[in-house]
């Protein structure tokens, strides 16, 4: 069975949103709670096989592989109703159960200590399909596990995997209240490292704008993680829809990705998703047309990053690609007239070196889910504005640096021994970098950014800053 | 008389006397105008005027049933057969000669009546004939039984001249009219709808003599009897029952149904049957539909349905006399069958799901299966045309096919695949009977590339049964095969440039600024927006719009040829929007895809050849930390250049998608479809 995903659920957020990952899936395609096709999934033409495979009694296994270091969250999933979903083989929780204490090196370092048992169960996964096309890792970047042996995961399977593609889901903490995991910068930092290096796709899930969409677009006062998790399942599952109800185009992985990602390293995708209903809450019924979808899609108040930080520079972000999926009962002639009433009316600011417009992907709605609305749709883009994410990232770890804090928890793991801090260096480095370059795509002249005038280069001097100011 | 029909063998009197008349009587006699009263003793001026009358009457009389008299005689004139005229004794009393005069056209119409009946009731003059003589053998009966009587009346003495002559008046106006008739169709030798066109007009052009007409009409209504017999099996159960060759409608059994399956230029749906020029006046205008209604229900049958229109006995064509009512019960039959059949094809051999199927495939709606085919088929796929095993081809295919979301469609074993030996450039210059929109393409211009391998000439095929073949014949399907050949090609392109994206993705590590890898990339970036802008249009700009609008087309359409119809209209405009039909476009982007291989091809030995001189790992964040990059990662003179080689790509690529500008907005003000595909590729819209 062809092209083939494997997901990794490491650490505590990322093991609750691929549960809820899970059941959706299991809703669209008609799978009970225990892996067995329901009497009704008869009408076929979904792809079951690429996030499921059939054990000897042709009930469906996810391929999933459910890691963590303290055994909370996972065994919630194993006494859940879902406890006999999964394979049991593919749970792996630390002997001794105690986490990573929101440290990312303990985390990182716990990974490497683990290492065998890890990849037995990943290259074990991996042999038992045809022919993979890659992995998806949930986490968060924050806490310790999810960021920590997230991260190791990351490089293993970099160096392991190289042929394969690596997208990976990672929430961003909320950077409105004060988290009571006060390295959450140190971590989110030697994370975006990772992500930046090791990773093919990374779709940015901020929890900053989750909350926000929950309390002003579902009018949840103090929206919990349930509710926030429920947004993040419908956004993966509407990404890979695809993938499962093949269309026209992006029926393979990499085919989706490469559309949407234009340069190695500028991986960050944005998403946005309409019309959200959080757990089958009843909520305002709302006409859905494509053009409705597609213009409330590219509104920032639908969309799941909190990346603008000031209008200045929020109107100088543009979109460098975006792709929607279209979800539902679509008149495809429809189509067009929406694309050509958006850019009539100016509506996406795109970059300018280079060829940009909006691609439409249609996909069918999963027969088995009851939805009040006719149309729904995702976004996925690539924007430059993504970076000043990063920005507050980055600034957030230098005031903790600044003042030297909690760097005692790092001193203690081998990467960080003898004061040897580097490590954090080269990370701020990296995602400096990489701010950068998302800056250097806002202007027209990136492609001399990535250029860096040839003829300097054909008489051999190069370029002595290193970044270029647009 | 027509040799070719072979005649049962009769005895030889049977040819002398080929017809029960007394024309034998007459026939050779050496009969002369003084042989008048052969075997009489004296010239009739001999008698009294009173006995003159009585001689006159009773020879009349045997006149009148078409034998000679004593003192009349029938005189032919050699050569025209069937002008014959009666003479009368000249010694005869003048006065009587005049009566005598007078009743002899009766006698002449008698005389070519009987020969017209006679003549016309052997087999080979067709139904029609038949029945119009033996609708007039009736009348004639009726003639005979009136003479009969008179003869009667001449025994009781109760007849003289003038009283003949009154008697036979009424029978003057019809016998003469018929005659007229029966003349023009023995001069043409008329069979079948003649006949019939050649009553109904005269009985129109007779309107004004209602004793004439009302006997026209209804001979004309006895003489379509049959007619209306082969009618009625036509369009009540789609048979031609026509041994005379009739019918206005022809059958060409050379035309097998198989060649809609086989035979690009089938003209089965067409040609099978057909109308003849003969086609009676009182059908004309329905004509198109009793042959539309007939083929439906013969269609029927040749699925194995045994379909008749139910017919009421107040339908029944025979019965129905020549109020217009035959037309209503026509069309009734036309409905019937026409519904019957679109239920048929629609139902029972789902239509619907074939075109859904073939859009699956061949259009590639659910292409999924195709990503995996081409991952399983690539090495046999890169190979010469020739060389290439469809059978191993085929396998693959199944096993793709197996293994995505296919399988739950029953009809996907009906996917074959087969290669072909040309381009599609040159494919399309072959099929002659598109039109292209441009001037036909140059012969120059078509010179084949060097090597052609699989991935240019696969294609696959459907195999669609008769009665399916009628709406997807082989023409249809080759269409669909065009189609599929573009995107199948876009489809390889797209997963070359994938893969080239996938290497660049592998290279992230390393610092990217200022090194080839970042030109390539976003050429390669360039390349991907052109090749999914393409596929975009094509998928969701052009065929899918399209099939939406056929589908409901579909819905609606009240017969098979509607359904025909709206799926030919349905490719011609696919096959003109995706560009098939406009060489120069056409070539102007395989020219593009053309450098996007290229470039993908030589992505691995461009952009992984720095790896020799790159530092390690660690070493490089030292530097980066260091912020010395500049110093120490001169670009090598290989990166310089591998960046020239780059560059050369990216002019030759952006050229050509430059010139496809003023191409296409030269010809989008006659094909407005253009400007979409204008919006996509260049990004006209991006201010």
């Amino acid at each position: 069975m062809p092209r083939e995903i494997i997901t990794l659920q490491v650490g505590q957020c990322g093991n609750q949103i691929g549960m809820e990952f899970w059941k959706q899936l299991c809703l669209e395609h008609g799978i009970s709670k225990d892996g067995i096709l329901e009497d009704f999934a008869t009408q076929g033409g979904d792809r079951k096989d690429v996030f499921f495979y059939q054990a000897d009694d042709q009930h469906y296994i996810p391929r999933a592989l459910l890691m963590d270091l303290e055994p909370r969250v996972i065994n919630g999933i194993q006494n859940g109703e879902y406890r006999n979903l999964y394979n049991h083989e593919n749970v792996f929780i630390a002997d001794h159960g105690g986490g990573a204490g929101n440290n990312w090196a303990s985390g990182y370092h716990q990974g490497k200590q683990y290492e065998e048992d890890l990849m037995d169960m990943i290259d074990r996964e991996a042999d038992g399909s045809d022919s993979l096309e890659g992995f998806v890792l949930c986490h968060s970047i924050a806490g310790g596990t999810g960021s920590g042996m997230g991260s190791y995961l990351l490089e293993t399977l970099n160096d392991r995997y190289s042929k394969k593609l690596v997208q990976t889901y990672s929430v961003f903490p909320n950077q409105n209240e004060t988290s009571d995991v006060v390295v959450q910068p140190y971590n989110s930092l030697l994370t975006l490292k990772r992500l930046t290096l090791n990773a093919d796709c990374v779709v940015v899930l901020d929890n900053t704008s989750l909350n926000r969409i929950a309390v002003e677009r579902l009018h949840i006062t103090t929206p919990t993680f349930a509710q926030t998790n429920s947004l993040v399942s419908t956004v993966m599952s509407a990404s890979t829809t695809t993938l499962r109800y093949p269309g026209y185009m992006n029926n393979d992985l990499v085919g989706l990705l490469a559309s949407l990602i234009p340069t190695p390293r500028c991986h960050f995708l944005m998403t946005g998703y309409t019309p959200l209903t959080v757990e089958r809450q009843a909520n305002v019924i709302r006409k859905t047309t494509v053009l409705d979808v597609m213009r409330r899609l590219l509104q920032t108040k639908n969309i799941m990053v909190s990346s603008c930080a000031r209008t200045k520079e929020a109107s100088q972000a543009k979109y460098i690609s975006i792709l929607n999926i279209i979800q539902g009962e679509v008149d495809p002639t429809q189509v067009h007239e929406s694309l050509q009433r958006i850019r009539e009316r100016k509506l996406v600011n795109f970059i300018e070196w280079g060829p940009a417009s909006i691609q439409v992907a249609l996909s069918r709605k999963s027969p088995y889910v009851q939805t009040a609305h006719r149309v729904s749709g995702l976004m996925l883009a690539s924007h430059t504005g993504i970076r000043h994410l990063f920005s507050k990232c980055l600034s957030q770890y230098e005031k903790l640096r600044k003042r030297q804090a909690f760097l005692d928890n790092y001193r203690n793991h081998p990467m960080f021994a003898d004061n040897d801090l580097t490590e954090f260096d080269e990370s701020r480095d990296i995602i400096e970098s990489l701010v950068d370059e998302y800056k250097a795509c806002e202007s027209p002249d990136y492609i001399k950014w990535g250029l860096e005038d040839p003829n300097n280069h054909l008489t051999g001097e190069g370029n002595a800053t290193g970044t270029v100011e647009p | 008389m027509d040799s070719t029909i072979a005649s049962p063998s009769t005895p030889k009197w049977n040819v002398d006397r080929p017809f029960l008349t007394g024309r034998f009587h007459t026939e050779g006699k050496g009969f002369s105008v003084d042989s008048f009263s052969a075997g009489v003793d004296k010239p009739i001026g001999l008698y009294h005027a009173a006995i003159q009358e009585l001689i006159l009457i009773d020879d009349l009389l045997y006149d009148l049933v078409g034998i000679e008299g004593r003192y009349t005689s029938i005189r032919r004139i050699r050569g025209k057969d069937d002008n014959v005229t009666f003479q009368v004794d000249a010694s005869m009393d003048l006065a009587l000669q005049e009566s005598a005069k007078r009743l002899f056209p009766l006698c002449e119409s008698y005389l070519l009546i009987n020969q017209f009946v006679e003549s016309r009731s052997q087999f080979k003059t067709g139904l029609v004939n038949h029945a119009f003589a033996a609708a007039l053998r009736a009348l004639l009966l009726d003639y005979q039984a009136m003479v009969a009587q008179l003869e009667h009346q001449f025994r009781l003495g109760k007849l003289s001249i003038q009283g003949l002559w009154f008697y036979c008046q009424p029978m003057m106006g019809t016998m003469q009219a018929l005659s007229i008739v029966i003349k023009k169709a023995l001069a043409n030798n008329f069979i079948g709808s003649a006949v019939l066109n050649l009553l109904q007009s005269q009985a129109k052009a007779m309107a004004g003599d209602h004793v004439v007409r009302s006997l026209l009409e209804k001979m004309s209504h006895h003489a379509s009897q049959a007619y209306l017999g082969i009618l009625e099996r036509w369009v009540y159960e789609g048979v031609i029952d026509d041994p005379y060759g009739e019918f206005f409608i022809a059958e060409n059994k050379s035309l097998q149904k198989e060649s809609l399956t086989q035979d690009y230029d089938a003209k089965y749906w067409q040609q099978r049957y057909s109308l003849k020029d003969d086609i009676p006046s009182f059908l004309a205008n329905a004509a198109e539909t009793i042959l539309t209604t007939g083929k439906y229900l013969n269609v029927m049958r040749e699925c194995g349905h045994n379909i008749q229109v139910p017919v009421a006995e107040s339908s029944k064509l025979t019965t129905v006399g020549s109020n217009h009512r035959y037309l209503e019960c026509i069309k009734t039959a036309y409905d019937f069958a026409s519904g019957e059949l679109l239920n048929l094809i629609k139902e029972k051999y789902d239509l619907m799901g074939k075109l859904r199927s073939i859009k699956h495939y061949l259009l590639l709606d659910q292409g999924d299966f195709l990503v995996h085919f081409m991952d399983i088929a690539r090495e046999e796929l890169v190979k010469k045309p020739d060389e290439i095993s469809v059978e191993k081809l085929q396998s693959l295919l199944d096993l793709a096919l197996r293994s995505s979301s296919a399988v739950a469609d029953p009809c996907y074993e009906d996917l074959t695949c087969c290669v072909e030996r040309t381009t599609l450039l040159k494919r399309l210059s072959t099929l002659k009977d598109l039109q292209t929109t441009q001037t036909v393409y140059s012969s120059s211009g078509l010179e084949e590339p060097v090597s052609i391998t699989g991935l240019e000439t696969f294609s696959l095929s459907f195999k669609v049964r008769w009665p399916l073949s009628l709406v997807i014949s082989r023409k249809a399907l080759t269409k669909y095969q065009l189609i599929f050949r573009f995107l199948f090609h876009c489809k390889h392109v797209n997963r070359q440039l994938c893969t080239a994206w996938q290497l660049h993705q592998g290279l992230r590590r390393r610092d990217m600024q200022g090194i080839s890898i970042s030109v390539s990339s976003l050429l390669c970036r360039n390349m991907l927006k052109f090749i999914n802008s393409l596929l975009h249009y094509l998928t969701f700009e052009v065929l899918e719009p399209n099939s939406h609008v056929m589908h409901n087309r579909l819905q609606t359409a009240k017969s098979i040829d509607e359904v025909i119809q709206y799926h030919d209209f349905y490719l011609e405009k696919c096959l003109r929007e995706c560009l098939l039909l406009s060489p120069v476009l056409l070539k102007k982007l395989e020219k593009m895809k053309f450098i996007c291989l290229q470039y993908a091809a030589a992505v691995p030995n461009m952009i992984t050849a720095p790896t020799k001189t790159e530092h390690s790992y660690v070493d490089k964040y030292k530097k980066l930390k260091l912020r010395t990059r500049s110093q120490t990662m001169k670009v090598a003179p290989e990166d310089a250049t591998t960046i020239e080689s780059i560059l050369n790509f990216e002019r030759e690529f952006a050229g050509e998608l430059q010139s496809l500008g003023p191409i296409l907005s030269s010809s989008s003000g006659a094909e407005p479809y253009l400007t979409h595909l204008a919006q996509w590729l260049l990004g006209v819209g991006r201010e």
